[in-house]
């Protein structure tokens, strides 16, 4: 990826889920600015449109309006070709973790490397293992706690070292010792790789781990957009 | 592990039946193949085993020569052959055939001088009992009774206690082990077939040219209007080094044809031809249900997997990933089905054989391999529609995440 201050910027963004009567304008304009290696958390009420947010800025959903500059660059065109930006440069943990129910922890952290043409060299092993769930890896998700299968998620999502990393919730389902190892996971990555993470959280003292803190209701920014960091 | 074989071993219930549809469709073409092919082919091959080279038969019988019976080719002809062609013929086999009705179906009985018992059955060795008229007593009181001039004007009536006559019994049969296995019948039984009574004195292992074997003269005099000059057919051996071709040309006659005992195998299937179109038809209405039974399979599959598939998009996966990941479950369920189609062949072969032992079922890789094709093909062609729809899903809905 190119080098620019700003990994990720994002204007004026809308967003509109559902159809009809049953419609609901998530997102209002939204303007974001994300620097490169910077931890930021993005805090809000629920129903702020938070998690549509991250789905956006993940390229998971377009939005209906507005622009998202990656690395400096706009979005190309056509779905594929975001794909294969999102399956480069990001990687995402989901608020519902999203593991394959079908797999063992190991082999979904290995689709997703297949999926991504990335190899494993070691890393998904050391990820298990700073995370707490090397004795899981042969599991599958339905033989792990809530807990076990976030902290799986968030292998997945570093597996590849992405550029960006996004993250709903990551320590929603975890207690606070496994709350703060991931958190501890989660700020190595971020000094030693210079990996870009956007955190989704409710909680203050999670959010106190991230260099930024944006607060978001409505479906827009409040405000700490434009702030230096903590 | 592998991803479509971890959703196959995950949904067992969905796999086992899926695989055992598209088994099933298998055996349908295996089975039914085996069975068409492998009775009528079992008919060739007894015909094959006859120890000569050339048939001789009227010539307006053309292809039906494979079903023809009763009065034929003048035996007269056996005579002339070996005295005008004895450097090529080494011996001629007058056979009259006709049919009764024994184990609930009809059989087709030869009747055959006893000396040239061993020649149609190919040389195989009785299994237990005698050969019927063993001395050839009855033959040659018939042959004196009908056959010797006599300016006498007198009717000559033969009965049926004539025939059964313990000095010369012509009314004696020996049957093959299939057919006394199909039966249930031993020698020294009584069985009664187009109105007479015939004593099974023998039985011969199966593999020879027909399934039921009687004194030619008998067959004549009974089957024939009492004319005993005329057999239905006639085999020729050819001495060593005779050319059969050659052999078969010089060897007709007007109103005789004379074909090679090998042609036998395609006049029979050229005859029957419109069973296998039939039975064809049948296996690809099998295969056509197998494969709208696989699509609506992968269909409910990709349907079931609308959460996987989202997760799988939502990491980056292309369209070709998915694409190949539906189709890779599709085959590999059909590879599972082809396996299990054989195995029931395999059964379906042997019950047919044990239940009904007249049958002949052949299975042979040729179909094997036709079947696995079809269903491989089948397969891909059924994954290409819950594929596309595999693409379609759309992320958010499916991962149901607002």
């Amino acid at each position: 990826m190119a080098s620019c201050d700003n990994i990720l910027v994002a204007a004026g963004l809308h967003k509109t889920l559902g159809k009809g009567a049953a419609a609901v304008h998530v997102l209002r304009g939204l303007d974001l600015t994300v620097r490169r290696g910077e931890f930021l958390a993005v805090m809000g009420p629920s129903g702020c449109g938070k998690s549509t947010l991250l789905h956006v800025l993940g390229l998971i959903t377009p939005p209906d309006d507005g622009a998202i500059e990656l690395d400096g660059q706009p979005l190309p065109a056509g779905q594929a070709r975001r794909n294969a930006l999102r399956r480069e440069h990001i990687g995402f943990v989901f608020q519902r973790f999203n593991l394959l129910n079908v797999l063992t922890a190991r082999d979904n952290v290995a689709v997703s490397l297949r999926i991504r043409g990335k190899s494993d060299n070691g890393r998904v092993a050391e990820l298990f293992e700073a995370l707490g769930v090397a004795r899981e890896s042969r599991r599958k998700p339905e033989q792990m706690s809530i807990g076990q299968q976030q902290r799986v998620a968030v292998v997945r999502a570093l597996a590849h070292r992405p550029a960006l990393l996004l993250a709903d919730e990551p320590t929603g389902n975890l207690d606070s010792t496994n709350s703060q190892a991931l958190l501890e996971i989660l700020r190595q990555t971020n000094r030693k790789e210079g990996q870009t993470i956007v955190m989704i959280t409710h909680s203050a003292s999670v959010a106190a781990s991230a260099d930024r803190i944006v607060q978001m209701d409505d479906g827009r920014i409040l405000d700490g957009n434009d702030s230096a960091g903590r | 592990m592998y991803l479509p074989l971890a959703n196959i071993l995950h949904y067992k219930l969905r796999s086992v039946l899926s695989a055992l549809g598209i088994g099933i469709g298998i055996c349908m073409l295996v089975t039914l193949s085996g069975l068409s092919r492998g009775s009528l082919y079992e008919i060739a091959d007894r015909w094959e085993a006859v120890d000569a080279d050339l048939i001789v038969y009227p010539d307006v019988w053309g292809e039906n020569v494979t079903t023809m019976s009763g009065i034929g080719v003048p035996d007269r002809y056996a005579a002339r052959f070996r005295a005008k062609h004895g450097r090529l013929v080494e011996d001629v086999v007058p056979v009259f055939l006709w049919h009764l009705r024994l184990a609930g179906q009809d059989q087709t009985v030869a009747g055959v001088d006893v000396g040239d018992f061993q020649r149609l059955v190919g040389g195989r060795k009785l299994s237990a009992g005698r050969v019927f008229d063993p001395d050839g007593a009855f033959g040659e009181w018939l042959e004196e009774l009908l056959l010797t001039d006599s300016d006498s004007d007198e009717v000559i009536e033969i009965t049926e206690a004539d025939l059964a006559d313990p000095q010369h019994n012509g009314l004696e049969l020996v049957i093959d082990d299939r057919l006394a296995a199909a039966g249930d019948y031993a020698v020294g039984d009584v069985v009664t077939a187009a109105n007479h009574r015939f004593e099974i004195v023998g039985i011969v292992p199966a593999g020879g040219m027909t399934r039921l074997y009687m004194p030619r003269r008998a067959a004549q005099m009974l089957f024939g209007n009492g004319d005993i000059t005329k057999s239905t057919i006639l085999f020729v051996k050819l001495a060593d080094g005779a050319e059969a071709s050659l052999a078969a040309r010089k060897l007709r006659r007007p109103g005789l044809e004379v074909i090679q005992v090998r042609q036998y195998r395609d006049m029979l299937e050229h005859k029957f031809g419109i069973m296998f179109t039939y039975v064809d038809a049948v296996n690809v209405i099998a295969l056509v249900i197998a494969f709208l039974f696989i699509m609506i399979t992968l269909y409910t599959m990709v349907l079931q997997q609308t959460r996987q598939i989202a997760i799988l998009k939502s990491g980056g996966a292309t369209n070709f990933f998915l694409l190949r990941q539906v189709l890779a479950e599709s085959l590999l369920l059909t590879a599972a089905g082809t396996v299990i189609g054989l195995a029931l062949s395999i059964a379906a072969a042997w019950a047919i054989q044990h239940f009904r032992p007249l049958l002949t079922v052949t299975i042979t890789w040729h179909w094997v391999l036709a079947g696995a094709t079809a269903a491989l093909a089948g397969a891909a062609l059924s994954a290409l529609y819950p594929a596309w729809r595999a693409t379609r899903v759309d992320v958010l809905e499916a991962l149901s995440l607002e």
